[in-house]
Parts: structure tokens; C-alpha cells; sequence
């Protein structure tokens, strides 16, 4: 699922997006409403139906992605098709408002739905794009080997500590209790920690008066950095792969209400028809 | 101070080892320290934790600066401890036995909390998924949704159960009331056109049924009587029978008016009208720029029988021509030298001495003799009788005053002028006789004759005015001819609105070529070059954008109703009277 879903049939679904985008806006510039255009003339009645088999197609994605192996196309035929008619639904749905927007329900629908376009859109590229500074990021390693040499560091750090002073104990013990990556939603996203434990001790023993053991200090030294280093990139991991989800907590719920907000958009367009 | 320190390690299967450790010294310390005597290898205990010493046989705990130990529970300082204490250095628990022979000091030593492990302790404290964090997708979705149900549908919904706004009657009479905001405005799919926004919040005014559209009846109730397209006898398919009011008149379009001003509405039919329409006497348009007839001014062609017509069009050869029955010659009385005024002299007259706007701003106040013409053209007709002057209206009303004023003077007396007979010229009230009478009464008539059919008479209404000869009627006096009809047109192009007031600024002559005007039966009117010097049409780009409804209306004034009159719904009745009536009562 990276840029394979954008090319996937030779731009198939891009290409059936487009003509239905242009036959749209061809249709809207051709079309001479009484009036000024908008949702009620025949043309905008037609977008307007067309927008709203869009949007419950696109909304049935995320019942059909849960079915594995049902239907004939692949999933990947749905993720493809669903991002490009999605973007069509954009240029769809502001042509059948008529560049219009008010303070009102149908207004509310419009609003919905570019959060859920745009929403969409930063996940297309989140998926395009991270997958691969993933990969970089973990250098071959799995989240579990990072976790891992962490835990190792830490245990080795304690043991030499022991024997130098009670400040320098204190600090190390620290950075092996308090350390953690991702406590808060806004500590994932923003990808460190700014009272990183490990860093304030690192900081401690650098100015730390060498007390006789001065070995043990830069062994010491080494570790935090080398605990340090592998930290970054365990928050940038996590980060990445918190906003690979975040997108999905704004483009889900709003999807739902945009749904909701359809079914009251066309219910009171006919109350007062 | 001997000492014996019980270490204890249990382990993870339930077993116990115990492995006794021996010390000697003055001074205990406990501490994480090598050089400490009890040795506690734990990064959790300070380097030297406390220290245990012998004072007169008893045993005093002394805890180090900043380290925390605690006695039987309770943080202590400086403490004298016996056994059965139980102490705790960090994580470890340190019970005091009683002495033996061999060590003063027995303690067992047991790590009561052990560090855990470290890589289960770091996972536990850090949140390597974003799901972890507690934010719920299913929660939030259900959250958002209801929030949208509840505010755009659920609370306008409620609420419009207990609103109930007062009907369109009582808002379109009373000035003070208006319509609440209605709940349910949120929604409204557009604002309300400027005319309708005084009861624009009352949604069921229009909307009466739910999921039906909005009937026509809904229109009629105020817009009674709105006239046909075309005459639905001659061309039906012009009556628009089948159509409701809003398949033209669109509302909820913002702050604008609900008539169309689509040129293509009109163009549709219009651009080839004759195949549409063999009958019509309209020629096709489409487009006041490219595309649209010249003008055919609407001109009187007989003014004594009342016939108009409209054959020709401004810019034929030859032009339109009015038979107004009226000469009036625009040229001489517009002349750069002035004309002269009896009693100002020489003046310049310009359009507005004669064509006023009327008060509406569009057209011009008809002309009158009295307003425009008298002031110059005083028909007086005798100098001894300098304050007398022909009565301007029907002739036959004006031969009647001159006779009337002579025989008046005749039988007065006193008239000055030399040639009439002294009879005449008498002392005024000076009694006659029969005869004389008879013989003043005669001159009178013959006088009157005299003045109707002379320079002051006749010469003075052939003036202005074409005359015919008629033969006397019996008992009329100088009957023998009569002044044509005028009939003046007011409005040559009766189908197409114009305002004088919007054109305020652009010279008379722009359009009107009064000046060069030698006749009244030139029809001084503009041909369509010149509108369309200024006026273009719907698309125009260096013009005025005029589309069709710019100059025509699309309801015919002079056509019957479209629509069946609707009687006003009961309720509304009801409310217009009761409004009314109390309008009525207020002082």
C-alpha cells in the first residue's frame, strides 16, 4: 500500500475520475441555470445525486475493507478507486452548491466533507511517503530490538554507576525509571521529549567533576549517548506511526457525520421543497 | 563490634538461601559502597546508606545525610535499635536479631524489592501505538455523529414545534411585528429574495406541506391577478399553463429579486419568434447588442380617427411619420437666438421649459396649452378688450364666450373702438329701447362673426392647430369650421420601460434631435444605435450589460390574469381584518 495504489491499473480509476470530474465541469459551465447555479436547477439535482452515490460508495470502503476476499475486485481496486473518486467528489460537490455556502445544514455537509477529503489526502501522503522513512528510521532493526538494547543499556549503565558517587547514582537511576517514549498523544506526535530523563542525566555526567573513576564515567557517557541516539529514533518511529493512524481519527468520525449530515441535507431539502 | 549479617535471596520457585556474611568493625556502614561492611549492591542505596554503631552496649542507627531510612515504618534520624527492629535501607529490609555470643550485631538482610526488568519496566511506561493514548475512533465518530443529528436536525426540529409565526397578513400590514427567527432557518437552502425577507423566517408561510413543493396558490394569496405572457386565445403555448409560479421564480437565491433577468429565458422563444409563432406581429430578438429589431414607434396616423400604428421603424426611409394634427415646429421655438417673450424680452428656451419628469422620475408630464404655451401665446383677439382671451379647449365653447362677450358689450355700452357705432360706444348703462336693442344686439353678432372667422379667431387656432370647414348648424354662430382633434402620444413605445430620472445626466439632444426638427410630425424619438452606444447586451463587456427584462416585462398588463384569482385563505382573512380594524380604531 504505497505509491502502488495512486498507479495501480495503469491510472485506471485516476483516468475514470477525471472523465467524470470533466463531464461535470463541462456540463456546469455549459448549463444556463434561471437563476444562479445551484443544488436545485436539473444539473444540480444531477451533481448532487452523483455526489451523494459517491459519498456512500466511498463510505462502504470501510465496511468492504474489512471483508477480505469478497467481491471481485481487490482491495487494492477499492483503495485506488476510493482515493481518486474522493478527490472527484471535492470538484462534484462544489459544483452542485454552486460555489455557494451559507450558514446552514447544507453548508454543514460542504464542511464535512472537504475535512474529509483533506484528511484523506494527508493520508495518501502519509502513506506514500512514511512507509519508506520508516524503514530508514529502523535501520533494519524492529521495534522490539530497539525496546531491547534500550532495557540493555539501562542495566548496564546501573551496574557501573554503583560504585561512583551518590549525585551521579541518582542521575543514572533516573534515566532508567523515568525514560519513556510516547507517554501523551502530543508526545508521539511531536516526536521527543524535551524532559527526557536520559538526556538531563546525559547532561549531568558531562558536567559532572570526574571523582577518581573517570573510566567509568565515559563508559557511562557512551551508553547515555548511545541510549540517546536510539531514543530519537524510537520517537520518530512512534511518530510516524501515530500519524499514519491520527489521519484516520479526524477522516473516520468525519465521514460518519458526513453521512448523518447527508441524510438531514436531502431529508430537509424536501421538507421545504 | 562483631557482626553477622543473615543474607537472604529467595527464590522465584518458593525456596529460601540463606548465606551468613561476617564483619568487624567500629563503626557499620551500610551502604552500595565496596568499602562498606554490609555491602548492598543496589543502585537504589546510597554509597554509604547508614551506619550502625556501639554506645555504652546499645546499638545506635545513624542514617546518612539525604538517604531515607526507615524504623519499624516511620522515617527516622538518630535512632537506638534493638532486636526485633525492623529497618529499611532502600529496597532492602534489614530485622535485628538478638546478639550471640560470637557477633553483637545479627542482622538478616533481605532485598524486599528488587529492580523489575528493565525492558518490561520501559515498555510499561512508554506508548509505542497511538491507540494506546485512549483516543477511540468508534467514540469520537459516534460523538461527532450525534452532535450534527442533534444541532442541524434535532434541536431546529424541537423547536419548531413550539414557534409558530405569525401569518404573512399580519407582518405584510403591521409595521412593528416580525417574523421570530425561525429554528429551522438552519435549513434554509439560500437567503430570501429582498422583496419576501419580512416574512422570510416564517417557513411555513410558502412550505405548507412537508415534501411538497410550494403551490401556487401560496403565491396568489398576495400576488393576485399577475396578467398572462401572451394572449392565451392567440398563442397558447405561450400561456405557460402547465408551469408553477417557482419554475420561473426561483426564491432562496440571496438578496435579489425572485424575477428572472435570464436574457436566454426570453431568447429561448423570441431568438426565431416567426417560426415559433407565425402570427405575431414581434419581430426576433435574442440580444439588445447583436441582436434586436429597431425600434417601431407606436404613431398616430389619423388623429381624427383615432388610428396608430406601428409599420415603420426608426431608421426607415422614409421615417415615421405623426399626423398629431398639431404644428408645432421644434426648431424655431429651440433656435440659438431665442424667441420672444411678451413681457421678458428676448429668452433661450431649453426641453425643460415645456417637458417636465413626472414625479415617479420615469416619463414625462403630459403638455397643456395653459403650462407651456400660454405664457407666449395669449389669444387675446381685441384690444378694447385687452384683459379678454379665447377660451383654449372646444371650439364650439369659444365661439359661444365671443358671442357671449359681445352681446355683453352691446348691451353695456362703452366700447372704444372708433368704427363701432356710437349705439355702441355709448355711456355704459345707458338704457335702450327695443329697437335699439335689437339694432346693438345685431352688431354684436355680426362683430363676433367678424373676430371668429378673422386674424384673432380662426387665424390664431390655425396657428398651431389644423382646422376643417364645417357648414353651420342652426343657431350656432360662426360655426363654419372646427379644429381637428389633437392627439397627442404620450408614450411611443408603450412595451418598453425607460426612465428619464436614471438618465438624467446624458443632454436632451443625445437622444432627442429636437433641434433639427422642423415638423410635429416628426417622430423625435431614438432609433435602437442610439441605446446601443451605450446598452449591450446580457454579455456585453464595454456596455451596459441590458438584458431583455431591462426594458420588457414578461406579465402583460393589458392580458387577463394567468391564474384563477385565489380567495385568501380563511385564517389569513381573518388576521387581515382584525389588523386592519385596529388600525382603523388607533387615534
Amino acid at each position: 500500500m504505497q505509491e502502488s495504489i495512486l498507479v495501480y491499473r495503469s491510472h485506471l480509476y485516476l483516468k475514470l475520475a477525471t472523465i467524470l470530474t470533466g463531464a461535470s465541469v463541462v456540463a456546469y459551465l455549459w448549463h444556463r441555470p434561471l437563476g444562479v447555479p445551484n443544488g436545485g436547477t436539473w444539473l444540480g439535482y444531477t451533481l448532487g445525486t452523483i455526489a451523494a452515490l459517491i459519498m456512500v460508495w466511498l463510505a462502504w470502503f470501510g465496511v468492504r475493507k474489512r471483508r477480505y476476499g469478497v467481491g471481485k475486485l481487490m482491495l487494492e481496486d477499492w483503495l485506488s478507486a476510493h482515493v481518486y473518486f474522493g478527490l472527484a467528489l471535492g470538484v462534484i460537490a462544489t459544483l452542485h452548491a454552486g460555489f455557494q455556502i451559507g450558514w446552514n445544514i447544507h453548508a454543514v455537509v460542504y464542511v464535512l466533507v472537504m475535512l474529509v477529503i483533506v484528511s484523506g489526502s494527508v493520508g495518501v501522503y502519509f502513506y506514500v511517503r512514511f512507509p519508506r522513512i520508516l524503514s530508514e528510521n529502523r535501520r533494519g532493526m524492529t521495534l522490539d530490538i530497539m525496546l531491547g538494547q534500550i532495557a540493555e543499556i539501562d542495566r548496564e549503565m546501573r551496574q557501573l554507576v554503583l560504585t561512583l558517587d551518590d549525585a551521579t547514582n541518582k542521575a543514572i537511576l533516573l534515566a532508567t525509571e523515568e525514560t519513556a517514549v510516547g507517554e501523551t498523544l502530543f508526545g508521539q506526535i511531536s516526536g521527543h521529549d524535551p524532559h527526557c530523563a536520559t538526556t538531563r542525566a546525559r547532561e549531568f555526567v558531562e558536567r559532572a567533576e570526574t571523582a577518581g573513576d573517570d573510566g567509568r564515567r565515559r563508559q557511562i557517557l557512551t551508553r547515555l549517548v548511545r541510549k540517546e541516539e536510539l531514543l530519537v529514533r524510537l520517537r520518530r518511529d512512534v511518530q510516524l506511526r501515530a500519524l499514519l493512524k491520527l489521519w484516520l481519527f479526524a477522516h473516520v468520525p468525519f465521514s460518519v457525520a458526513s453521512m448523518v449530515a447527508l441524510f438531514i441535507h436531502i431529508v430537509t431539502v424536501f421538507y421545504y421543497w | 563490634m562483631k557482626c553477622l549479617f543473615k543474607l537472604i535471596t529467595r527464590k522465584s520457585r518458593g525456596g529460601v538461601s540463606m548465606k551468613d556474611a561476617r564483619a568487624d568493625s567500629e563503626i557499620v556502614a551500610a551502604g552500595r559502597g565496596n568499602d562498606c561492611q554490609l555491602h548492598l549492591p543496589d543502585p537504589r542505596v546510597l554509597l554509604r546508606h547508614a551506619e550502625f554503631t556501639l554506645r555504652s552496649d546499645d546499638i545506635y542507627l545513624e542514617p546518612s545525610p539525604g538517604s531515607d531510612v526507615r524504623l519499624n515504618g516511620a522515617l527516622t534520624q538518630m535512632s537506638k535499635v534493638a532486636a526485633g527492629d525492623k529497618i529499611r535501607v532502600g529496597p532492602y529490609e534489614l530485622i535485628l536479631e538478638a546478639p550471640t555470643p560470637e557477633a553483637r550485631l545479627v542482622m538478616s538482610v533481605e532485598l524486599v524489592q528488587p529492580l523489575g526488568d528493565d525492558l518490561q519496566s520501559f515498555i510499561g511506561r512508554s506508548k509505542t501505538q497511538v491507540g494506546a493514548v485512549g483516543l477511540s475512533m468508534r467514540a469520537w465518530s459516534w460523538a461527532l455523529a450525534l452532535l450534527v443529528a442533534v444541532l442541524t436536525f434535532g434541536v431546529p426540529w424541537v423547536l419548531s414545534l413550539f414557534t409558530e409565526p405569525p401569518p404573512v397578513a399580519i407582518l405584510l400590514n403591521t409595521r412593528e411585528q416580525r417574523a421570530p427567527a425561525a429554528p429551522t432557518e438552519l435549513w434554509t437552502s439560500g437567503g430570501i429574495s429582498s422583496a419576501h425577507k419580512f416574512f422570510g423566517d416564517s417557513c411555513e408561510a410558502c412550505h405548507q406541506t412537508p415534501f411538497v413543493p410550494v403551490q401556487d396558490g401560496v403565491c396568489l394569496s398576495c400576488h393576485n391577478g399577475v396578467q398572462h405572457h401572451a394572449d392565451p386565445n392567440l398563442f397558447p403555448f405561450a400561456s405557460f399553463a402547465d408551469d408553477s409560479c417557482q419554475s420561473c421564480h426561483k426564491e432562496h437565491q440571496g438578496n435579489r429579486t425572485v424575477a428572472l433577468s435570464n436574457q436566454s429565458f426570453c431568447a429561448d422563444c423570441h431568438a426565431n419568434l416567426p417560426d415559433q409563432a407565425p402570427d405575431s406581429t414581434l419581430r426576433p430578438a435574442s440580444d439588445f447588442g447583436d441582436n434586436h429589431p429597431d425600434f417601431r414607434p407606436t404613431v398616430v396616423t389619423d388623429s381624427a380617427l383615432q388610428i396608430a400604428s406601428r409599420e415603420r421603424a426608426m431608421s426607415d426611409t422614409p421615417p415615421p411619420v405623426e399626423d398629431s394634427s398639431l404644428d408645432f415646429p421644434h426648431d424655431k421655438h429651440l433656435r440659438s437666438g431665442g424667441v420672444k417673450h411678451p413681457d421678458r424680452g428676448n429668452v433661450q428656451l431649453g426641453c425643460a421649459d415645456c417637458h417636465e419628469i413626472e414625479a415617479g422620475g420615469s416619463y414625462m408630464l403630459p403638455l397643456s396649452f395653459d403650462r407651456h404655451c400660454h405664457q407666449c401665446h395669449a389669444l387675446k383677439f381685441d384690444t378694447f378688450l385687452a384683459d379678454r382671451e379665447l377660451l383654449h379647449g372646444r371650439p364650439e365653447d369659444m365661439f359661444k364666450q365671443v358671442t357671449d362677450v359681445y352681446g355683453a358689450v352691446a348691451m353695456r355700452g362703452g366700447y372704444e373702438e372708433p368704427e363701432a357705432p356710437a349705439l355702441i360706444r355709448r355711456r355704459p348703462g345707458t338704457q335702450l329701447t327695443p329697437e335699439e336693442k335689437k339694432e346693438a344686439l345685431d352688431w354684436a353678432g355680426a362683430k363676433a362673426n367678424t373676430i371668429i372667422n378673422g386674424r384673432f379667431g380662426r387665424g390664431l387656432c390655425d396657428g398651431c392647430h389644423q382646422l376643417f370647414e364645417s357648414p353651420a348648424s342652426a343657431g350656432q354662430t360662426g360655426a363654419g369650421w372646427g379644429v381637428e382633434p389633437v392627439t397627442a402620444v404620450n408614450r411611443w413605445f408603450p412595451k418598453a420601460k425607460f426612465s428619464h430620472g436614471s438618465h438624467r445626466d446624458v443632454e436632451c439632444g443625445t437622444c432627442h434631435e429636437a433641434r433639427l426638427s422642423t415638423a410635429s410630425s416628426d417622430v423625435i424619438m431614438p432609433g435602437i444605435k442610439t441605446c446601443q452606444a451605450c446598452h449591450g447586451g446580457e454579455s456585453a463587456q464595454d456596455r451596459v450589460p441590458s438584458t431583455c427584462i431591462f426594458c420588457h416585462g414578461f406579465h402583460d398588463s393589458d392580458l387577463p390574469p394567468m391564474r384563477e384569482p385565489q380567495k385568501a385563505a380563511a385564517h389569513e382573512e381573518y388576521w387581515l381584518r382584525s389588523t386592519l380594524m385596529a388600525f382603523r380604531s388607533q387615534p
